[in-house]
């Protein structure tokens, strides 16, 4: 009785798994064969793999919609922001944790609670702030550039968190070694602090790469020109126009996926031990 | 090479946790000295001071004749050995060992010939191309050793390097460690909680408590001569047995009585007239546990016998450490194997009056030994 009870639950559960799987799978199993259909059997709401994924690819990478130089201004802004955000990021979470003064922990407890302020409520002040240097002709720093979408995201809260809780688990002792050895404290930050907790780096760099990459609000607002849009950007104006080509569109959503898959698939392990704060 | 001198050294932290009072010890050239103590004495903190990892609240630090309390720790000409060997651990071990002569832009091959010669030394010539983590506690630890060797420092600081290796590595490393100090010859300065590591390696022992020093001297005098409870305590393995009481007089001087047995003090030991203050008062006698013995086989003429009820008998091979209680008092007497003693037996001891300690109950001072 007690067996067959077992059997019965064990199936449910298995049962009830297999549906949320298909449920989560299922947007992307979508996104797949509607990039391989036209847009009129997407529209006819069709379920199955058609044949016209190259025509798809070929209209999103026709001259008149720029797709291409999405592409590249995504990539330039999530690769700096990626790069600026780590280090300065790790910067702050590395001092916040190692060096011991007065107001350390109010100044962190601060820093946590800006957490709480959504970016929406951010975004009029800094619109007003890029929109000032504009006004003051400093034109290459200001709205509508690159600065205007890496600045406000090279410093995030959680990022120096997520630091500095990982630092913790780097070991006080090789900090001393190299400091007895002869470095001083900005090369230990680079030449062991770095290379110690790559696997931190790695998980934040998926983090930070992936919020920019898929950044769409402010990106929105603070880049104005056809030649400046970034990737979301550039889909979504597709997707609201007055006849959305689905198939199209759908192929652009892949490609957009793949960076972020991509490195997470090659950065798995590193995240992985990075998110559980892992030395090795 | 160069000695140490600490002089009215504080160390009061940001909380005003105060981890050592007036600390004032010299400390050779070429000299072993071991800082020993339990956790939270200061041994470490002192170690931390002399390798500038931590600053100095008060007093005036000498590493050789130069003054180096606001010398950064790289400017001291020390090298450090850490409990867990703090080895860089993107490094192969050839560069764990290279690094610090790199950052003083020695030569390459000669970073390389000091590498060489002390890998042979220490016998990690063939991981020398491995990573820390591919490699064992003992062989990690001796990587820490050869990376502080390359460096030829003043002064190597070594701290609790062998708390991490199991039993039969760490008395195998100890001599290994002895051995590197009589061939380099540089002062050491080593801490450790274990006072039988502290006992075997140290030319001489600083015993520390609550930040202040207890003793200091060789292991020997430390052991014969222990000037409080604490260091006839912290010093000897089985401890010290301490047996509370009253000092009366006698004929010939003086006797210690307790549970009804007067324990004779010899006059070698307190001549006439030197207890005269204690008579009638409260003391703590120390007899050490080979001094407790068995009474058929005992050489010594000076000897009182007491009787005790086994509690436990520990089996050493060669000896037994004999766990009885003496009235309300609990002993350990440290007797040849050949010694038939069971559990809950009552048998007969001998102390060998001319081994025994007393100490004030009251301050712990010792009042002869």
């Amino acid at each position: 009785m007690r067996n067959a009870k077992t059997v019965t639950l064990r199936v449910l559960k298995y049962i009830l798994l297999l549906i949320l799987s298909l449920i989560s799978v299922f947007p992307f199993l979508w996104m797949i064969i509607c990039a391989t259909n036209t847009a009129v059997d997407v529209n006819r709401g069709k379920l199955t793999f058609g044949t016209h994924l190259i025509e798809n690819l070929t209209a999103l990478f026709s001259p008149d919609l720029n797709f291409p130089r999405a592409l590249l201004n995504s990539a330039v802004v999530a690769v700096i922001t990626t790069v600026l955000a780590l280090l300065i990021s790790s910067m702050a979470g590395y001092g916040f944790e190692v060096f011991r003064s007065r107001g350390r922990d109010r100044v962190f407890n601060f820093l946590l609670i800006s957490m709480m302020i959504p970016f929406c409520a951010l975004m009029i002040p800094l619109y007003r702030m890029f929109s000032a240097l504009n006004r003051a002709g400093l034109t290459a720093i200001g709205l509508d550039t690159y600065v205007s979408v890496i600045v406000p995201v090279i410093a995030t809260a959680f990022l120096i968190f997520f630091f500095r809780q990982n630092t913790k688990s780097f070991p006080r002792d090789i900090l001393e070694a190299a400091r007895i050895d002869g470095l001083n404290e900005l090369s230990i930050f680079f030449r062991m602090y770095m290379p110690v907790m790559k696997s931190t780096y790695a998980a934040g760099a998926i983090i930070t790469f992936m919020n920019s990459w898929n950044s769409y609000l402010w990106p929105l607002v603070a880049l104005q020109s056809e030649n400046m849009r970034t990737v979301p950007l550039v889909l979504s104006a597709m997707g609201s126009s007055y006849t959305p080509d689905y198939g199209m569109i759908m192929a652009g959503i892949i490609i957009a996926t793949l960076p972020t898959a991509l490195i997470f698939f090659v950065m798995q392990k590193q995240f992985v031990a990075g998110m559980l704060g892992s030395v090795k | 090479m160069a000695g140490i001198s600490l002089r009215h050294i504080d160390k009061i932290y940001e909380n005003r946790v105060t981890a050592v009072s007036d600390l004032n010890l010299e400390i050779r050239d070429h000299e072993f000295m071991v800082l020993v103590g339990p956790s939270g004495c200061g041994k470490s903190t002192t170690l931390r001071m002399i390798a500038g990892l931590e600053e100095i609240s008060g007093g005036e630090l000498y590493i050789g004749d130069r003054l180096v309390n606001h010398v950064a720790p790289r400017d001291r000409d020390i090298a450090m050995v850490f409990q867990n060997y703090a080895l860089y651990p993107h490094m192969t071990v050839y560069k764990n060992m290279a690094f610090g002569l790199r950052l003083r832009r020695t030569d390459k091959q000669v970073i390389d010939r000091k590498i060489r010669d002390a890998a042979k030394v220490l016998g990690i010539e063939e991981y020398l191309d491995r990573k820390p983590k591919a490699l064992s506690g003992g062989q990690r630890q001796r990587v820490a050793l050869g990376r502080a060797m390359v460096r030829d420092p003043s002064v190597f600081l070594l701290d609790e390097p062998l708390s991490n290796l199991d039993a039969k590595l760490r008395t195998s490393m100890r001599s290994e460690i002895s051995k590197l100090h009589s061939r380099l010859g540089t002062t050491f300065v080593y801490v450790t909680h274990d006072q039988t590591e502290a006992m075997t390696m140290g030319d001489r022992i600083c015993v520390m408590k609550d930040g202040l020093i207890q003793q200091v001297d060789t292991p020997q005098r430390l052991y014969d001569a222990p000037c409080n409870l604490f260091v006839a305590g912290f010093i000897g393995s089985p401890q010290m047995n301490f047996i509370p009481v009253k000092i009366g007089r006698t004929a010939d001087g003086y006797d210690a009585g307790a549970n009804g047995v007067k324990i004779p003090i010899p006059p070698s030991k307190a001549e006439k007239g030197r207890l005269d203050a204690y008579i009638g008062k409260e003391a703590v006698l120390g007899i050490r546990p080979e001094h407790l013995c068995d009474p058929q086989g005992s050489g010594s003429s000076n000897t009182c016998r007491i009787r005790v009820r086994t509690e436990l008998c520990e089996l050493m091979g060669s000896e037994i450490n004999l766990y009885a209680a003496f009235g309300e008092e609990k002993l350990v007497a440290r007797l040849p194997a050949r010694v038939p003693a069971r559990a809950g037996e009552e048998l007969e001891l001998g102390i060998d009056c001319e081994k025994l300690h007393l100490f004030d109950s009251e301050t712990g001072h010792a009042i002869f030994h």
